[in-house]
C-alpha cells in the first residue's frame, strides 16, 4: 500500500458513509492507519493481515464526530456569524440576510445616491440629537431644589400698562404672602455691593439682601455652616448676617472653614458670615452673596416696585388657585390703594418657566423646527427612493416572473431603507457628539443650565426610535407602492411607471416637503422681523460706541454731610475723567435706558394736596450734567443740567415728554414747579434739596422744571414709556451709578476710569465694563440667535424641497420622453412644453405653500411667545417666505424643463 | 448492562485524563498516544479511531493540548500534541480528583488501589 493509498482508503471510506472530513483529517488517520500497518507487520503479521487490520479499525469506527467544523474563511469573516445566524431562526431570517446583503449590493452600485441620502439623514438626525438634549437639559430637567414644581416666581403686572414682570412693592408682597395657597413665600432685592478684604483686590459681588425664609422656602440648606437661624421673622435688624457661594468661598477665601463666624466688610458694613451653599447653587441668578434682610418690608411704599420673590405652594393648592386667590386679592388692593395698586396684580409663574424666560418657548419653536427639519429630509429620501424603486420596476418585475415573492421584494427594500437610516443615524450620533460642546461653547448668551448638556441614554434612545421611524417612513413606502401595483404587467408592456398611482405619491411626497419647508421659512423670517423690530424700536438715545461702566461709592454715614460728599466725588470722577486724553464726553446716572427708574410720587403744587398715595407716579432718575450729552439724548426745549445744579442752588428737574404732556398738556413747562414727596430712595440715594423747617419737619421745595428731554425707552423694550423726572446728581445723589463714557477707544476710557478711580477713591472697584452697543444687543441676543438657527434650518428645507421638486420633474420629463418627443413632432412648440412643465410645477409649490401656512396656525400660540412686534400671520413674512419657496421650486424645475425643450423628436420614431 | 455501563462511563472520563497525561512530558502523535494507551492499559482501554481523534480535537479547541504537523524526510507527515500550560493546570486538578474519587470508591465498595 503506498502513502497516497491510505489517503484515498480514507477519503473513499468517508465518501462512502457520508461524512465530510477535512484535508488534515483525512492526513492524520492515513498516517495513523500507515503505523498500525506497520506496527503490525512488526510484530510479524503478514501483509494481508496488517493490512486488513488496518482496514478494519477504520471500518469498525464511524467517523461521524470528526466530520468537518465549518471554518471562518478569513475573506468572508461573517460567514459563519451568518450560518449561526440562520441556524438560531431556523432559516427564516435566511431571506432578511439575502435582502440586506443584496440592498448593501445596491448601495454599493450607487454610491452618489447612498452618501447623499446618508448625510441629509445624518445631519437630520444629528440636528434634532443636539437639539434634544440642550431641551432635555435645559428645559426638561428638574431644578435642583427641594420639590421644585411647587415653586412659583412672584412678579407684579399691570396689563393697562403692558407690563408683564415688574418687581413688586414690599409692603404688597406682605400682602400677598399671607394667602393661604402659599405655604411660604420669601422676598429679595439686589443692592450694589463692594467686597473689601484687606489685602485683597476689592471687588463688586452679585448679593441680594433677602428674607431670612428663602433657603427655607427653596429647601436647600448651607454645605458650612448653620445658615440664618430659623426664625419667625422675616427681617433682622440688629445682627447684619451673609451667607456666602461656594465659587466666592473658593476662589476669594481659599475654601477655608474658619470664614464660619468672621466678619466680611459689604459697603463698608461688617456682615457675620453664617454659612458658604453647596456649589452650584447661585439663586436666583449668579448670586455670591445672600445678606439677611435688616429692615421691615411693611415699612415702606407701595409704589416702590424693587423686590422679587419665590414662593412655595401649600401641598393642596394649585397653580390655577394660587392664580385665582392673586386675582382676588389684587382687586381688593387696587380698591383700597388705588393710587399704588391699581391695575397692578401679582403673577404667579413656575419657578423653572420662569428661570428659563425666552428659552422655554424658544427651545419648543426649535424641536419643532429640527422635526421638521428631519421629516423634510427623511420625505425627501423617501421621495429619491420612490424613483428608484419605480425605474426598478421592470428589474422587479423580472424577479416577480421568476418566482420572487412580494414579501421578499418589499424585504429588500426595506432593508435598504434600514441600511440608510442605520448609517444615517450613526453619522448623526458622530455628528451629535462633536457638534454638541461646540454649540454649548459658541452659543453667543447664556442659557440657564446649557453648560451641564450630555449626550444620555434617553437621548440615545430617541436616535435609534428615529431610526426605526425613518425606516418605517421611505423602506417601506416603495415597497407598499411597488407592492400594490401589478408587477407582472409591466414586463409584458415595456411601459415605464407611467402609472397614476405611484405619480400621485410622488407629487404627495414634494407637496408636503414644500409645506413643511414653508412652515419653516415663514418662522424664520418671523424671527428676521423680531429681530429688526427690536433694533428699530427708537431708544430716544444714541449711545454711539460710548463705553459703560458701573461704581458704586458708599456714605460713609447716612447724614446729609456724607450723602453731600458721595454726590460731591461721583462729580469729581467726572471732571477728572474729562480731563483725561481721548477721552470726549462723560456722564453718569443711576439707570440706563431700557431699565426701570424708581417710581415716586409726583404733582403740581396746585394739585399736591392729596396725599403722595394718591399722587400720579413718575420714574426719579438721577443724572449728571453731561449725562444727556453723552447718550445723544435730545433736548426739546430749556437746557441740560449743568454744574451749577449744586446743593445751595435752586432745586430743579427736567422732564421727558410724557412727563411733559401729562403735567402741563400743550404748555411749557419750563419755569414751572413740580412737587416730589421722594426724599431718599431707601440705602441708596438721597435727595439733598430738602429743607428742615422748624420743628424738625423736612420738606421739598419746588422742583423748577428746567428743561424737557425726548422720551427715552425707560422700561424693557415693547412697553409703553412711562414719564420720568430727571435729577440732578449733585442734589440727588445716588451711591451706585453707571458712568457713560465716550472715548477715543475702549481701552482708553477703561484706563483713564481706573486711573482716576486710584486717585479719588482707591478702594472703589470698577463694576461691569462693557459697550452701549454691545449691552443694547444683549437685549436682543436670544431673539437673534433663534433667529439665525431657524433661518439656517429653513434655507436648508427650502433646499431639501427644491431637490425635491427637481427630483420629481426630472423623473416625469424623462418617463415622458416618447410622449414629449411625439408632440415636438407633431409640431408643439418646444418652449410650450417647457412651461407646462414649469406650470406643474409651480401648482403643485402653490398647494404645498397654502398647506404649510395652514399647518402653521396649528403652531401660532408657540410662535407667538417668541416673536415681538409681528404677528404669527404676518402677511410680509408669509409672503416673503412663499415667494422665496416658489422661486426656488421654479429654478429646480428649470434643469427638467430644459431637457423637455430638448427631446429629440426623432426619439418618439425610436421603438425600444 | 449496568456494570459494562459504568466501566463505558469511567474509561470515557479517564480518556482525556489519560490523553493529557500521556502528553505531559513528550510530544506523541496520535498513533502512539493509542498504542500507549493500549500498552499501559494491557487492552482494557481502546479507543476507535474516530474516538480517539475527537477527544484530541476536542481537547485542542479547549487549547489543553496543542498539535503541530512535524514533517521528516521520507515519512509521511504526522501531527504531534503536546500539552499546554493551561493543560498541566486542568492535568493536576483532574489527577487530584481521581485520586479523591478512587479512594472513596475504596472506602465505600471495597475496591482496593494498587
Amino acid at each position: 500500500v503506498t502513502p497516497s493509498g491510505w489517503r484515498r482508503l480514507v477519503a473513499r471510506h468517508a465518501e462512502s458513509t457520508g461524512v465530510d472530513l477535512s484535508p488534515q483529517t483525512v492526513d492524520e488517520l492515513a498516517a495513523h492507519l500507515e503505523d498500525l500497518y506497520l506496527g503490525a507487520r512488526a510484530d510479524g503479521q503478514s501483509d494481508s493481515a496488517a493490512r486488513e487490520q488496518a482496514e478494519k479499525a477504520l471500518e469498525t469506527s464511524g467517523l461521524r464526530p470528526l466530520r468537518r467544523e465549518p471554518r471562518p474563511d478569513p475573506r468572508r469573516p461573517y460567514h459563519g456569524l451568518a450560518n449561526d445566524v440562520v441556524a438560531a431562526s431556523r432559516n427564516r431570517s435566511l431571506a432578511m440576510l439575502y435582502a440586506l446583503r443584496m440592498a448593501l449590493r445596491q448601495l454599493r452600485l450607487h454610491p452618489a445616491f447612498s452618501l447623499l441620502t446618508i448625510l441629509v439623514l445624518g445631519l437630520g438626525t444629528g440636528a434634532a440629537t443636539v437639539v434634544y438634549t440642550v431641551v432635555d437639559t435645559v428645559v426638561l430637567r428638574a431644578l435642583p431644589y427641594e420639590r421644585p414644581d411647587r415653586l412659583v416666581k412672584l412678579w407684579d403686572t399691570n396689563l393697562e400698562r403692558g407690563v408683564a414682570r415688574d418687581p413688586f412693592s414690599p409692603v404688597t408682597f406682605m400682602d400677598y404672602r399671607a394667602l393661604p395657597t402659599f405655604q411660604e413665600a420669601a422676598a429679595w432685592w439686589r443692592p450694589d455691593v463692594n467686597l473689601v478684604d484687606p489685602g485683597l483686590e476689592p471687588v463688586r459681588v452679585r448679593t441680594i439682601e433677602t428674607s431670612s425664609n428663602l433657603f427655607r422656602v427653596l429647601g436647600v440648606s448651607p454645605a458650612v455652616g448653620p445658615g440664618f437661624a430659623r426664625e419667625e421673622y422675616l427681617h433682622h435688624p440688629s445682627e447684619l448676617q451673609a451667607v456666602i457661594s461656594d465659587r466666592l468661598w473658593r476662589t476669594r477665601y481659599h475654601a477655608d472653614e474658619g470664614l464660619i463666624g468672621r466678619q466680611l466688610s459689604f459697603n463698608d458694613t461688617p456682615y457675620l458670615i453664617v454659612g458658604i451653599m453647596p456649589p452650584g447653587f447661585l439663586f436666583p441668578d449668579e448670586v455670591d452673596v445672600w445678606q439677611r434682610l435688616s429692615w421691615d418690608l411693611s415699612q415702606h411704599s407701595r409704589n416702590a416696585h424693587f423686590m422679587e420673590g419665590v414662593a412655595r405652594l401649600a401641598d393642596d393648592a394649585t397653580l390655577e388657585r394660587a392664580t385665582a386667590d392673586a386675582r382676588r386679592l389684587a382687586t381688593r388692593l387696587g380698591n383700597e390703594f388705588a393710587a399704588s395698586n391699581q391695575g397692578w396684580a401679582f403673577a404667579v409663574v413656575p419657578l423653572l418657566e420662569d428661570q428659563l424666560g425666552y428659552y422655554r418657548p424658544a427651545l419648543y419653536v426649535l424641536v419643532g423646527a429640527v422635526g421638521l427639519l428631519l421629516v423634510i429630509g427623511c420625505l425627501n429620501v423617501a421621495s429619491l427612493l420612490l424613483t428608484r424603486a419605480l425605474s426598478r420596476e421592470r428589474e422587479m418585475a423580472v424577479r416577480t416572473a421568476v418566482g420572487a415573492a412580494p414579501r421578499q421584494i418589499a424585504a429588500q427594500l426595506a432593508s435598504e431603507g434600514l441600511i440608510l437610516s442605520l448609517a444615517g443615524a450613526l453619522v448623526g450620533l458622530v455628528i451629535a457628539f462633536v457638534a454638541l460642546p461646540v454649540v454649548v461653547a459658541f452659543v453667543p448668551v447664556e442659557v440657564p443650565r446649557l453648560a451641564e448638556a450630555a449626550i444620555n441614554g434617553r437621548v440615545l434612545a430617541l436616535s435609534l426610535g428615529l431610526v426605526a421611524a425613518m425606516t418605517m417612513g421611505f423602506g417601506l413606502v416603495p415597497a407598499l407602492v411597488l407592492l400594490n401595483r401589478q408587477i407582472g404587467t409591466d414586463l409584458r408592456s415595456g411601459d415605464r411607471g407611467s402609472s397614476r398611482g405611484a405619480r400621485r405619491l410622488y407629487q404627495g411626497l414634494v407637496v408636503a416637503e414644500v409645506a413643511l419647508a414653508c412652515a419653516l421659512l415663514v418662522s424664520s423670517v418671523l424671527l428676521v422681523r423680531t429681530v429688526s423690530r427690536m433694533m428699530q424700536v427708537p431708544l430716544g438715545v444714541d449711545g454711539g460706541s460710548a463705553v459703560i461702566a458701573s461704581v458704586q461709592l458708599t456714605p460713609e454715614s447716612g447724614s446729609l454731610a456724607g450723602w453731600a460728599k458721595v454726590g460731591a466725588l461721583h462729580s469729581e470722577i467726572l471732571a477728572r475723567l474729562r480731563e483725561q486724553p481721548g477721552i470726549t464726553s462723560v456722564g453718569s446716572t443711576n439707570r440706563l435706558p431700557l431699565e426701570n427708574g424708581w417710581r415716586g410720587a409726583l404733582a403740581r403744587p396746585d394739585q399736591a394736596a392729596a396725599p403722595p398715595t394718591d399722587q400720579p407716579q413718575a420714574q426719579h432718575i438721577s443724572v449728571s450734567e453731561g449725562y444727556f450729552e453723552s447718550m445723544g439724548a435730545r433736548l426739546v426745549e430749556g437746557r441740560f443740567f449743568s454744574d451749577r445744579d449744586g446743593v445751595g442752588a435752586e432745586a430743579v428737574v427736567i422732564l421727558n415728554e410724557t412727563a411733559a404732556r401729562r403735567y402741563f398738556g400743550t404748555e411749557s413747562g419750563i419755569g414751572r414747579e413740580l412737587r416730589s414727596w421722594s426724599s431718599q430712595i431707601g440705602p441708596l440715594g438721597r435727595n439733598l434739596t430738602w429743607r428742615e423747617l422748624d420743628g424738625g419737619h423736612r420738606v421739598q421745595p419746588g422742583l423748577r422744571v428746567v428743561g424737557v428731554v425726548a422720551d427715552t425707552q425707560n422700561v424693557a423694550l415693547g412697553v409703553a414709556v412711562e414719564p420720568a423726572a430727571y435729577f440732578p446728581t449733585r442734589q440727588f445723589p445716588f451711591a451706585a451709578v453707571t458712568l457713560v463714557i465716550n472715548a477715543r477707544d475702549t481701552a482708553t476710557a477703561v484706563l483713564g476710569l481706573k486711573q482716576v478711580l486710584h486717585q479719588v477713591s482707591p478702594h472703589t472697584p470698577i463694576g461691569v465694563v462693557e459697550t452701549w452697543p454691545a449691552r443694547f444687543a444683549a437685549r436682543t441676543a436670544e431673539p437673534r440667535l433663534l433667529m439665525s438657527t431657524l433661518s439656517a434650518f429653513g434655507a436648508l428645507a427650502a433646499f431639501l424641497a427644491a431637490l425635491g421638486v427637481y427630483g420629481l420633474f426630472s423623473w416625469s420629463v424623462a418617463l415622458r420622453r416618447r410622449e414629449l418627443a411625439i408632440r415636438l413632432t407633431l409640431g408643439a412648440r418646444p418652449v410650450s412644453v417647457a412651461s407646462r412643465v414649469i406650470g406643474q410645477s409651480a401648482l403643485l409649490v402653490v398647494i404645498g405653500l397654502l398647506t404649510g401656512f395652514a399647518l402653521m396656525q396649528g403652531a401660532r400660540h408657540l410662535l407667538a411667545s417668541v416673536l415681538f412686534g409681528v404677528e404669527p400671520n404676518d402677511p410680509v413674512s408669509t409672503t416673503v417666505a412663499g415667494a422665496f419657496l416658489l422661486l426656488a421650486a421654479l429654478v429646480a424645475s428649470i434643469p427638467p424643463a430644459w431637457r423637455a425643450m430638448h427631446v429629440d423628436p426623432v426619439e418618439g420614431l425610436r421603438v425600444e | 448492562m449496568a456494570e459494562r455501563t459504568a466501566i463505558d462511563e469511567a474509561k470515557r472520563g479517564s480518556a482525556e485524563l489519560l490523553i493529557l497525561a500521556l502528553v505531559e512530558d513528550t510530544d506523541l502523535h496520535g498513533y502512539e498516544i493509542a498504542r500507549q494507551i493500549e500498552l499501559r492499559s494491557s487492552g482494557t482501554l481502546t479507543f476507535t479511531l474516530a474516538g480517539l481523534y475527537a477527544t484530541l480535537y476536542r481537547l485542542e479547541a479547549k487549547r489543553w493540548i496543542s498539535g503541530r504537523w512535524v514533517e521528516k524526510a521520507g515519512q509521511r507527515r504526522r501531527r504531534h500534541y503536546r500539552l499546554t500550560a493551561e493543560g498541566h493546570k486542568v492535568l493536576a486538578v483532574q489527577r487530584a480528583d481521581w485520586v479523591k474519587f478512587v479512594e472513596a470508591l475504596g472506602q465505600v465498595a471495597g475496591v482496593r488501589f494498587a
